[in-house]
């Protein structure tokens, strides 16, 4: 018995995968997920509908920038509310203690957390942006069969590389929020207030724009401290938007989007070892 | 040789030790702070019963989570068989069961065995089986397919106490195992520990059901405002080292003196005359054991006529 337990427990990928295995199932069987993936869905197939509308002809640009709009959207409550109740949930009910009084690490455990909700968050990207992929691309079959001219095609196509590419851009912002809901619920003592502060930071890095001209044109010291501090701090989400994208997906556009996928893993990995470091911490 | 030295050592390290173990807890305002858990120092050796008593916010539980590692000791050390509480390596030899146990909801019974199992390490070969035996010896193999969520609150103790025996581990640390468990089922965890004692394993509990207590621990220890009040063997905090109770039909009078003489010749003394407490869970189970033959064997004729 002595002899085992001395032998040190190292970082375990199995266990971490175990734990990642076992969120991601409660994710998914609970309705905010199925709920929030319906609505999105319906939402995309939806925006079909909406070509009786005269938009000034760029009816595919504006069925992707819709299909984008909802998937940045749904996605980001989507990420808030699954993490919070993946972590907080399981401090509030008290789930966590016999899971820690295995041979476990708190940094598999918020690993396992992270993998798990982010995974989540990818079955909903991909969902979002295959049903998005398909409605361009009825949309396109159907106006090319019609009898009339089709003025939705100017400019090329349907911009599915940057549909393709602009989910993947936000699948990769959802892990960067996860990783950052992750370092607010392990030290947050309700889920209220892991929520509330997770939509105040996405705001914040939405909003991200201000701070950096804060910081370039600020008037005075603090201000420019302020805002060059709040710069680096907080990830800019507005990079992550993937506008290029849809004007056409060449060479440069994708380089930019992999600086961009890279700038993010950067900011994930910084914040998920704050949140390990947090959870360490923690007395629970 | 060294295996003999090993297991040899293995016995003279006690299963779990605490010494000198403070947690004081900070009050809103972070400026005064409550003690919980003052200077304790226990020791459970191997292959015991131990039972740890007091009443609600005595520290019984935040002496369990300190073992655990789940709390930092303001003072004080935790060891698990010699390794500190707060090393999770150390967690490889215990099985734990918290106080009201709360298990995910969206997991049925099988599944949520599946998920410590894996997390235990439990090679493939061989778990299902393992888990179908767990869940039978706990009660619920009618029960495993079903959420969790729908569980009554005996049911949550029952799969608690099977997610805690699912490594097999030497040690089982079990907050108030049968709060919450009807007669029939109390007595069927009571059993079931004695079963774990049986096959070597240490066990320390914390429960309010004192008979029980009584019934299965060796020793046990009184907490009162997280100062240890009383340790030790049951006969001896209770005095009943050189006592024993004769359990015996009325005795008409004449008798009783004739006995009090006999045993006065002896040199022993009778110290009262007294009706035998009786014991009501007792005749609870003996009246649902009664129900159940009664309930049965008009099936068994109706069995036979059939054939």
């Amino acid at each position: 018995m002595n002899e085992a337990q001395s032998v040190p427990l190292r970082f375990s990928c199995r266990r971490v995968g175990v734990l990642a295995g076992h969120a991601f199932l409660e994710a998914v069987r609970q309705r905010v997920f199925q709920f929030t993936t319906l609505l999105t869905a319906v939402l995309v197939v939806g925006s079909l509908g909406l070509r009786e509308l005269d938009f000034g002809g760029a009816e595919l640009k504006f069925i992707a920038d819709f299909g984008q709009g909802a998937l940045v959207l749904f996605g980001s409550v989507l990420t808030i509310v699954t993490t919070v109740q993946l972590l907080g949930g399981e401090l509030e009910n008290r789930t966590v203690l016999p899971v820690l009084a295995r041979p476990v690490r708190r940094s598999e455990f918020i690993c396992g957390k992270f993998l798990g909700a982010w995974a989540v968050v990818l079955v909903f990207c991909a969902v979002v942006t295959a049903l998005l992929l398909a409605a361009l691309w009825v949309r396109e079959l159907s106006v090319l069969a019609g009898p009339t001219e089709a003025p939705v095609l100017h400019g090329g196509g349907a911009p599915y590389v940057g549909v393709l590419v602009g989910g993947a851009l936000q699948a990769v912002k959802f892990g960067l929020l996860t990783a950052m809901v992750l370092l607010v619920g392990s030290y947050a003592q309700s889920n209220l207030f892991a929520q509330s502060a997770s939509f105040l930071l996405l705001a914040i890095c939405h909003l991200q724009y201000l701070a950096r001209d804060a910081w370039q044109t600020g008037h005075g010291w603090l201000e420019r401290l302020g805002g060059g501090l709040i710069g680096l701090v907080f990830p800019n989400f507005q990079l992550f938007g993937g506008e290029y994208l849809m004007a056409g997906a060449d060479g440069a556009t994708l380089a930019l989007a992999g600086r961009v996928a890279a700038y993010g893993a950067v900011y994930t990995a910084a914040f998920l070892a704050l949140a390990v470091w947090s959870f360490r911490q923690r007395e629970i | 040789m060294a295996e003999i030295d090993n297991v040899a050592a293995s016995r003279r390290q006690p299963a779990i030790e605490i010494s000198h173990l403070t947690k004081d807890y900070p009050l809103p305002g972070g400026r005064q702070r409550v003690r919980a858990v003052d200077d304790l120092t226990l020791t459970v050796a191997t292959g015991q019963i131990f039972g740890l008593l007091g009443p609600n916010g005595s520290g019984k539980s935040t002496t369990l989570k300190a073992l655990l590692g789940l709390l930092r000791p303001t003072l004080g050390e935790c060891l698990l068989a010699g390794v500190p509480g707060s090393n999770p390596a150390a967690h490889r030899a215990i099985g734990y069961l918290p106080e009201a146990p709360y298990f995910p909801r969206f997991l049925s019974g099988r599944e949520l065995l599946r998920f410590h199992a894996k997390l235990c390490g439990i090679p493939r070969t061989g778990r299902e089986e393992h888990l179908a035996e767990l869940l039978t010896r706990v009660g619920l193999a009618q029960a495993a397919d079903r959420r969790i969520g729908s569980y009554s609150k005996g049911m949550l103790q029952r799969i608690g106490l099977a997610q805690a025996l699912v490594s097999d581990p030497p040690i089982l640390i079990l907050d108030e195992p049968t709060a919450g468990v009807d007669p029939v089922g109390a007595a069927d965890i009571a059993t079931l520990i004695l079963e774990q004692k049986s096959r070597g394993k240490t066990v320390l509990l914390c429960s309010h059901l004192l008979t029980q207590i009584e019934e299965i621990c060796d020793r046990v220890a009184i907490l009162h405002r997280g100062r240890l009040l009383a340790e030790g063997a049951l006969d001896e905090l209770l005095g009943r080292c050189d006592r024993q109770a004769l359990v015996v039909d009325s005795l008409p009078a004449v008798e009783l003196t004739a006995f009090r003489e006999w045993l006065g010749e002896r040199g022993g003394t009778l110290h009262g005359v007294e009706r035998p407490p009786a014991r009501l869970d007792r005749f609870f189970l003996q009246t649902l054991e009664q129900a159940e033959r009664v309930a049965a064997a008009p099936a068994a004729v109706t069995g036979a006529d059939s054939r």
